[in-house]
C-alpha cells in the first residue's frame, strides 16, 4: 500500500501539474479539495482521466469522485480494490 | 492613450520600451518570468502557453501601473488579439485523442482550447468584472487593433483596458504587445 | 440605431430563417443519438447537419455553409459586398479544428487558423476588408454582433455582415465527454432532472446597418454588455455575476414589463441553468418568461448567440413565447418562469442572454421599432 500511495502521489503531481511539489509534500491523509491541495473541479475531471489510463477504472459518475478524492489514502485504498491493470 | 506597454518575445522582453534583463529563453523565459516577477499564483503552472504569456504580460503592465490592490472592479476591460487563437493548446489535446488505442481526452488541456481563456484568467486574477473579449485576425495589425479598443469604450463602464496582441503557435514561438490603454 | 436588414439560418432542420422559425414552433428537433460516429467509444446525442449534402472540395463544411448562410442573407438585399464599406465579423469557437486530425488530408493545414478560414469567405464574396473573428467562447455569437454595433456607431462601415458557425468534431464531442457534461439523452433546459447539453452544428447570419429613423417593423439591436465572473475558467459563478452585471447594462432604464421573454442559455447542465436563475433574479427580472432553444438545436456555440437571435425575433414578430423543448418541472433554485409551451405575447423587446468558458457573460437587448 505504501508503493501505491507514494506513485499515486507521483502521478497526481505530474497529472495536475503541480510544479515545485514532491511527493514528500503531500499528506496523504489530508483533503485534496478545498483547504489541503486545494484542488477545483477541473482537477477533479482529470483525476477520473488519470485513474483510468493508469488504473483501468472507468468512472462514470463525477459526483462519486468526491468521496474517492477525499485523501490519497482514501483513493489509494479505492484503486487497490477496483483496479483491472 | 496608451498608458504604458509591454513586448515579450522569446529572446526579449521590454517594459515601456526598456529591455528587462533575464537568462532564459523561448518556454522556460515564461517560467523564469513568473519566479522573479510573480511568484505566488501556483495556478501558473496549470496554464497553457497563451494563457502563461497573456498572464505574464498582463503582470508586468499591472507592475508598472502599481496599483495592485485586487480590489473588484468592473471599469476595466481585457481585449485580446491574435493569430493562431489556441493552436498549441488545440494541439495538445488533439495529442490525447489522436490514438485509438491510447484514447484519454484531457479536461485540462481541453478547457484551454478556447482563445479566450487567458482574458479570464486575467479577470480572476485581479478581478475584473468588467468586458472581456478575444478577436482573432491572421495577420498583426494594429490599426484594427487600436481601432477595435477605441469602439470598446462605447460600453457604458469601461475606462481602461488591457489590450493587445497575445500570440503563440507552440511552446517556443511566441510574442505580446500587450497595452494599458486609458479612454480617450 | 443599429438595425438588422436580413437574417437567415443553416442548420438540421432548414436551411432558411423562416422554415427554421416554423419547425420550431412546431416542436421539431434535430436532436439524435450518434453510437460510433467518428471513432468515438461513447455515444452521444447531437444535431448534426448531413454531411453528405454538402460537397464543395475546395470550402470545408464550416466555410460552405457559411459562405450559404451568407449568400442567402445578401439575396434578400442590395448590398454590394465588394466595398470597401461592408465589414464580415465571423464568430466561431473552433472553426476547422477538425483539420488537426492526422487523418484529415483534404486540406492544407493553415486552413485551422479562423482567420485564414475567414478569409476563404471574404474572398469567396470579393470583399476587400480584412475578417474580423470573434473567438469568445459560448458568447461569441452575442459579441459578435456587439462588434457589428459599434463599429456602425463609429461611423466606419455601411454594413457589418455577422455570421456565426461551428461544425461539431470528434476533438468538440470528446472535450465535453471528458468534462462530463454532455447529456446521455436529449437535454432538457431548466428540469429538475437535466443531464447536461447536447451540442449541434449550425451557421447563421445577420447583416446589421445604421439608420436614424426605423419603421415599426425593423428590428433594432438596442444595447448589449459582455461582463466577468472572474471567478473560475470553467465553473460558472455561484453569484452569477458576470450575466448579472451583464443582463443590468442591457436592461438599462427599460422597464421590464415591457419585454417578452429572455432568450437564456439554457444549456441544460446542473450549473449553467442554475447560475442563469440566480442572475435574472438578481437583476430583477424574476417576473419575465425565460425559454431556452438548446432542445431543438442543441448548443450550437459560435452560432448559438446569432441563431437564437434570429429565431427570437420572429417569435416576437408572431407574438409567441416559444416553449423549452425538454422542459418539465423547474429544476433550478431561483423562480423563473420557464415552459415547454408556447405562449402569446403582445410585447416587442427581449434579452438574449449568453454565458461561456473563461467566465464570460453576454447580453444583448433588441427592440422591434426600437425603443420608444
Amino acid at each position: 500500500m505504501d508503493e501505491l500511495i507514494y506513485t499515486l502521489k507521483q502521478q497526481i503531481i505530474e497529472a495536475l501539474n503541480l510544479e515545485d511539489m514532491k511527493p514528500e509534500d503531500i499528506d496523504e491523509n489530508a483533503s485534496l479539495f478545498g483547504e489541503g491541495l486545494g484542488l477545483d473541479s477541473i482537477d477533479a475531471l482529470e483525476l477520473i482521466v488519470m485513474m483510468e489510463k493508469n488504473y483501468g477504472i472507468k468512472l462514470q459518475d463525477p459526483a462519486k469522485g468526491k468521496e474517492i478524492f477525499k485523501s490519497v489514502a482514501v483513493m489509494a485504498d479505492f484503486i487497490a480494490k477496483n483496479r483491472t491493470k | 492613450m496608451i498608458k504604458h506597454q509591454v513586448f515579450i518575445s522569446p529572446n526579449e522582453v521590454k517594459v515601456d520600451g526598456k529591455a528587462l534583463t533575464h537568462n532564459e529563453k523561448g518556454s522556460a523565459l515564461l517560467t523564469e518570468l513568473y519566479r522573479n516577477h510573480i511568484g505566488d499564483y501556483p495556478k501558473f503552472f496549470k496554464m497553457d502557453t497563451l494563457s502563461k504569456l497573456g498572464f505574464i504580460a498582463s503582470e508586468l503592465l499591472l507592475n508598472i501601473e502599481g496599483d495592485r490592490s485586487f480590489e473588484p472592479r468592473e471599469d476595466r476591460a481585457v481585449i485580446l488579439f491574435n493569430r493562431n487563437a489556441s493552436l498549441q493548446a488545440d494541439t495538445h489535446y488533439q495529442s490525447t485523442i489522436q490514438d485509438p488505442g491510447s484514447f484519454f481526452p484531457s479536461p485540462a488541456a481541453f478547457v484551454y482550447t478556447l482563445p479566450n481563456i487567458v482574458t479570464g484568467e486575467i479577470s480572476i486574477r485581479n478581478k475584473y468584472f468588467g468586458e472581456t473579449s478575444f478577436i482573432v485576425i491572421d495577420d498583426y495589425d494594429e490599426q484594427i487593433i487600436m481601432k477595435n479598443l477605441k469602439n470598446a469604450f462605447q460600453d457604458p463602464m469601461t475606462t481602461s483596458i488591457i489590450g493587445g496582441w497575445v500570440d503563440c503557435s507552440d511552446e517556443e514561438h511566441f510574442e505580446a504587445t500587450l497595452f494599458l490603454v486609458y479612454k480617450f | 440605431m443599429i438595425v438588422c436588414v436580413a437574417h437567415n439560418i443553416i442548420s438540421p432542420l432548414s436551411s432558411t430563417s423562416a422554415e427554421n422559425y416554423a419547425a420550431v414552433k412546431a416542436g421539431m428537433s434535430a436532436l439524435k443519438k450518434y453510437d460510433g460516429l467518428w471513432g468515438l467509444p461513447e455515444p452521444f446525442v447531437a444535431s448534426l447537419l448531413d454531411r453528405n449534402k454538402f460537397t464543395n472540395e475546395k470550402y470545408t463544411l464550416d466555410e460552405q455553409v457559411v459562405i450559404i448562410s451568407i449568400s442567402k442573407a445578401l439575396e434578400q438585399t442590395n448590398i454590394n459586398v465588394q466595398s470597401s464599406k461592408v465589414l464580415f465579423i465571423i464568430s466561431t469557437t473552433k472553426g476547422n479544428v477538425f483539420l488537426l486530425d492526422k487523418r484529415e488530408t483534404g486540406f492544407p493545414q493553415e486552413r485551422v487558423r479562423l482567420g485564414m478560414m475567414a478569409r476563404q469567405v471574404t474572398k469567396h464574396f470579393g470583399n476587400p476588408n480584412e475578417p474580423i473573428v470573434v473567438s469568445n467562447a459560448c458568447i461569441s455569437g452575442v459579441c459578435a454582433q456587439i462588434e457589428a454595433m459599434r463599429y456602425l456607431e463609429s461611423g466606419e462601415y455601411d454594413y457589418v455582415i455577422v455570421c456565426g458557425v461551428d461544425i461539431q468534431s470528434a476533438f468538440i464531442v470528446s472535450g465535453f465527454q471528458s468534462f462530463k457534461a454532455l447529456s446521455p439523452d436529449e437535454c432538457k433546459p431548466f428540469d429538475a432532472n437535466r443531464q447536461g447539453l447536447n451540442l449541434g452544428d449550425a451557421a447563421a447570419t445577420i447583416i446589421y446597418t445604421k439608420k436614424d429613423k426605423v419603421n415599426d417593423n425593423e428590428w433594432v439591436a438596442c444595447r448589449g454588455a459582455i461582463r466577468n465572473d472572474a471567478n473560475h475558467i470553467s465553473g460558472p459563478s455561484r453569484t452569477g455575476e458576470g450575466s448579472f452585471r451583464a443582463l443590468r447594462i442591457a436592461l438599462g432604464d427599460l422597464e421590464p414589463e415591457k419585454i417578452a421573454f429572455i432568450n437564456a442559455h439554457g444549456t441544460a447542465t446542473l450549473y449553467n441553468d442554475e447560475m442563469e436563475s440566480i442572475a435574472i433574479e438578481r437583476a430583477g427580472l424574476a417576473g419575465v418568461p425565460v425559454n431556452s432553444l438548446k432542445g431543438y438545436y442543441g448548443h450550437t456555440m459560435g452560432a448559438a448567440g446569432v441563431l437564437e437571435t434570429i429565431i427570437s425575433m420572429q417569435a416576437v414578430d408572431d407574438h409567441n413565447i416559444l416553449g423549452s423543448r425538454g422542459f418539465e418541472t423547474l429544476g433550478v433554485t431561483h423562480p423563473i418562469d420557464v415552459s415547454n409551451q408556447n405562449r402569446t405575447t403582445e410585447k416587442r423587446a427581449f434579452i438574449k442572454l449568453l454565458s461561456g468558458f473563461g467566465g464570460c457573460n453576454a447580453a444583448l437587448l433588441m427592440a422591434k421599432g426600437g425603443l420608444l
